[in-house]
């Protein structure tokens, strides 16, 4: 259970360089193919969606920073409670901070591997 | 047991429909059967309804005990999202309780639920956290 929460902790840091990075390549691969992410509230984007709207906010190179709050971890199946900063600029160009208490479902793959199924930012209100 | 919905009670499927998997969940909660309702879980899942988080055997003896008293839930699903395998729901819950002391205690809050499919193909419970705001099962 300790590595089990450990090696999530590092999935989140390891998520945070690759956002920070801009590299929406790496990104994605946090990702499972058909993930679902609600970077506005009420409207989950998956699939071609969610990539095209995360690709076009990395391009204005945001900076993140992520603290897991809790962290709930079966055989195959996480639950991440997360509070993140994120600054950036609004569509106006003016500086922006974001912030929220995320709610992250990530699972595990066949490849051993944990990925986001479902990354709600807005999930605790 | 009074059923809105159908399941088999061996072996139940909470199913990919939020409304289905919110109606199922409340009737079995109700019916006081902690070993129905845990059934609706994994072996390995983890249920955070004590204020601590408890999977297999410890899960399964805090459910019959809480639901021995047959308190009443009523929830209402506030979003769901299904990501292939994988679901998390969000519910505004209401429980109406018996404290220590036998004097009613009312319980409530926002629940986050994750569902996954299993081998099977049945949806079943993964991982619950309420969040009170009222009465236990705080942060």
């Amino acid at each position: 259970m300790a590595q089990l929460t450990a090696d999530l902790e590092r999935h989140t840091s390891q998520y945070v360089e690759a956002f920070n990075a801009g590299d929406f390549a790496a990104v994605d691969k946090f990702y499972t193919t058909d993930a679902v992410a609600v970077w506005e509230p009420g409207k989950p984007l998956t699939g071609d969606a969610r990539r095209a709207y995360q690709r076009e906010f990395l391009a204005s190179r945001p900076k993140m920073t992520a603290t897991p709050r809790q962290v709930f971890v079966t055989g195959d199946t996480a639950l991440m409670i997360v509070d993140w900063v994120i600054d950036g600029v609004d569509a106006d160009g003016a500086p922006e901070r974001l912030q929220g208490v995320g709610v992250d479902v990530l699972t595990l793959g066949e490849d051993g591997v944990w990925r986001y199924a479902i990354d709600d930012p807005y999930g605790q209100r | 047991m009074f059923s809105t919905v159908d399941f088999d009670p061996e072996r139940p499927d909470l199913t990919a429909d939020t409304e289905t998997q919110n109606e199922i969940f409340i009737q079995v909660f109700n019916s006081g059967d902690g070993e129905l309702f845990n059934r609706l879980y994994r072996d390995d899942s983890i249920s955070n309804f004590s204020g601590e988080p408890l999977t297999g055997a410890a899960r399964l003896a805090f459910f019959k005990e809480f639901l021995a008293t047959e308190p009443t839930l009523e929830a209402t699903v506030t979003h769901a999202y299904v990501a292939g395998d994988a679901a998390l729901i969000g519910v505004d819950y209401r429980i109406e309780t018996k404290g220590p002391d036998g004097a009613p205690l009312h319980l409530e809050g926002q629940c986050t639920d994750v569902l996954r499919r299993t081998a099977d193909g049945r949806w079943l419970m993964a991982i619950d956290r309420p969040v009170a705001t009222t009465g236990l099962v705080a942060d």
